[in-house]
């Protein structure tokens, strides 16, 4: 009878985490260049994951998105297994990433990029797509409206007839963030959005996490470089040191943790 | 939308130019005025526009370099080729193209799957060889079959027409290298006509649609395509299928143009492939119109250069030379741009003057 009773608290406990990754481990050859992961991360909540160059962050993302099949371990999704599942699987099941160096859809028009995010949610067929049935029409009208309300957030609506790869590389950086969102993901995985970004374009991104954040309900988890981003947005994070966890906690405690101090700088 | 009217406008400039073709030559053919032999090249022109525009939807708009389409053509082709003499004088003319278009269709389409299933593993060069192959073994195996039909039902053989042990009153339908004889000529300029606007209709509704975005997404960027969802062997096999089913068509096409379809070097054979390729390329890759014009411009060039008997290969080859650094060029491109903008401003100001 009581074990029942902590098993449903353990449920519900878990019910309130977007993400629980526990004990993950991937090793390349003899290299071991995630050891040991974990994380959680409450539903709503802006997390960062910081770490020395190298230290394995990408590494992670590509994990947890299915890019890699770790060693050991397991990664729940919202209470759901999604360990060892193929990309396109864990993008339905809700994890959808940007690119550490970028990756858009460059001959496509800004539109299209967003429109193609929104590929599983505006169903039609191909016979349907060929004939023009009105089907097609009605979901490509939607398509239209639901893409230039998302490119509206990121101030992309009036570059929408543009092609991908002729906006500026810091607009590259928001579409790439806005396609991801078309996914309708419960956890976006942000890969360095800041970088290469000037001082006041990353202020803006600032602002535009935080806004993405209230109000499409998300849970956001950032890779980050720029200390002042991540200290600006973050409310919790995990500091990876040669592909172990090193600390995680609050930001602030952790960024005066004299370990983390130590990590960045060296003795 | 804006973006929605531009592309309507690119499609419809496209059908235009097709129909304004077919009315032109139609003209000429009425009054007269066309040779014997340009008479001849009108239902080729028609073929080989349907195998440029489906090859551009593997290599333009998928981005795999697929040599092996003059095999699907073969496919296409030769089942059709079966099915009418079958059914030879038993069912009306009209009637005996249509289905044989509908199972040319379908038998490449099936032949399509089932190459497309290994080779679109590969990537890049991998691919193109291997399509290159199976292109290759279709029409060697084709030489080497002895199909015939009687009473007791279709009868094979690898070996030769004897030993396919038929009854007196059997017909012989394949008769290995010499191919299928007594083939009823039905296509004409029309139907053609008529088929190179289904495959137009067909491709250019597909690269406008969710799928056609798929595929384009997924031939840009395959990871970031996979990381939001889009299955990369689905997309990429429906635009090889597509691609070999219109192939299919052009061979139906080819086959009832023919009295009797022999599978040689020279119309199923790499050259050919190579052939569609240069289609592709030099009307630009991914340029659907631009597969039309040269389709056209290259199936009749060499008919027309013929006056310069032995320099005319030569002609041909520079003509090549010329399309290539006009539509390719740096200095081509920018040339072009300003020849445009130049047109363009020039009505913008004179719609400004009307204004004032």
């Amino acid at each position: 009878m009581e074990e029942k009773i902590i098993k449903a608290a353990d449920v519900r406990q878990e019910k309130g985490l977007m993400l629980n990754v526990e004990n993950l481990s991937i090793s390349f050859g003899g290299l071991k260049a995630v050891e040991n992961f974990h994380m959680q991360i409450k539903k709503h909540e802006l997390y960062g994951l910081i770490g020395p160059n190298g230290a394995g962050k990408t590494t992670v993302f590509n994990l947890l998105t299915g890019v890699y099949k770790p060693d050991t371990g397991s990664i729940l999704l919202d209470g759901e297994n999604i360990t060892g599942k193929h990309t396109i699987d864990i993008n339905h099941a809700g994890i959808a990433r940007t690119f550490q160096n970028i990756r858009l859809f460059g001959n496509l028009s800004v539109l299209d990029n967003v429109k193609a995010g929104l590929h599983a949610h505006y169903v039609y067929g191909t016979v349907s797509g060929i004939f023009r049935t009105p089907k097609f029409y009605k979901m490509e009208r939607a398509m239209n409206e639901k893409a230039m309300e998302i490119l509206k957030v990121f101030d992309l609506d009036e570059a929408a007839s543009y092609k991908a790869s002729q906006l500026p590389y810091g607009r590259q950086r928001k579409l790439e963030i806005a396609r991801a969102l078309a996914t309708e993901p419960k956890l976006l995985l942000l890969d360095e959005p800041a970088a290469g970004m000037n001082p006041q374009e990353t202020q803006e991104l600032m602002d535009t996490i935080r806004f993405v954040r209230d109000s499409f309900d998300m849970t956001i988890l950032l890779i980050e470089h720029d200390m002042k981003l991540v200290s600006g947005i973050c409310e919790e994070l995990t500091v990876l040191n040669f592909g172990q966890v090193l600390c995680s906690g609050a930001t602030k405690e952790v960024l005066n943790n004299p370990e983390v101090i130590k990590a960045y700088l060296g003795d | 939308m804006k973006i929605k009217n531009k592309t309507f406008r690119q499609n419809a400039i496209t059908y235009a130019m097709v129909l304004l073709f077919y009315l032109i030559c139609q003209g000429l053919i009425m009054s007269g005025n066309m040779s014997s032999l340009m008479k001849g090249l009108m239902v080729p022109i028609c073929y080989y526009v349907i195998l440029a525009v489906s090859l551009n939807l593997v290599v333009g708009i998928s981005g795999e370099l697929s040599l092996g389409h003059a095999g699907f053509m073969c496919i296409g082709a030769y089942s059709s080729a079966i099915f009418a003499v079958c059914v030879d004088g038993k069912i009306p003319e009209m009637a005996e193209l249509l289905l044989a278009l509908v199972i040319g269709a379908a038998v490449t389409a099936v032949f399509g799957f089932l190459i497309g299933i290994p080779v679109l593993r590969l990537r890049g060069d991998y691919l193109a060889i291997v399509t290159l192959a199976f292109g290759e073994i279709i029409k060697n195996v084709v030489n080497a079959v002895y199909v015939g039909v009687d009473e007791n039902g279709l009868h094979f053989s690898m070996k030769d027409s004897l030993s396919l042990g038929l009854s007196e009153n059997g017909i012989e339908i394949i008769n290995g290298a010499q191919g299928i004889s007594g083939l009823p000529r039905t296509a004409t300029f029309t139907t053609g006509i008529i088929l190179v606007f289904i495959t137009l209709f067909i491709v250019l509704n597909l690269v406008n649609s969710r799928q056609g975005r798929a595929i384009m997404a997924i031939r840009d960027n395959r990871i970031a395509a996979e990381s939001i969802g889009l299955s990369v062997s689905k997309y990429k096999m429906m635009a090889f299928v597509i691609s070999a089913a219109l192939a299919g068509v052009a061979g139906v096409l080819y086959s009832h143009n023919l009295s009797t379809l022999q599978a040689t070097s020279k119309n199923f054979g790499y050259n050919q492939s190579i052939m569609i390729l240069v289609f592709v390329v030099l009307g630009g890759i991914g340029n659907i119109r631009g597969s039309v014009i040269a389709a056209f411009i290259l199936t009749i060039l060499p008919e027309k250069l013929r006056f310069l008997s032995d320099y005319r290969m030569l002609i041909y080859a520079i003509v090549l030379i010329t399309m290539m650094l006009f539509n390719s060029a740096p200095k081509a491109i920018a040339w072009r741009k300003s020849i445009k903008e130049r047109f363009f401003s020039g009505k913008k100001a004179e719609a400004g003057k009307e204004a004032q």
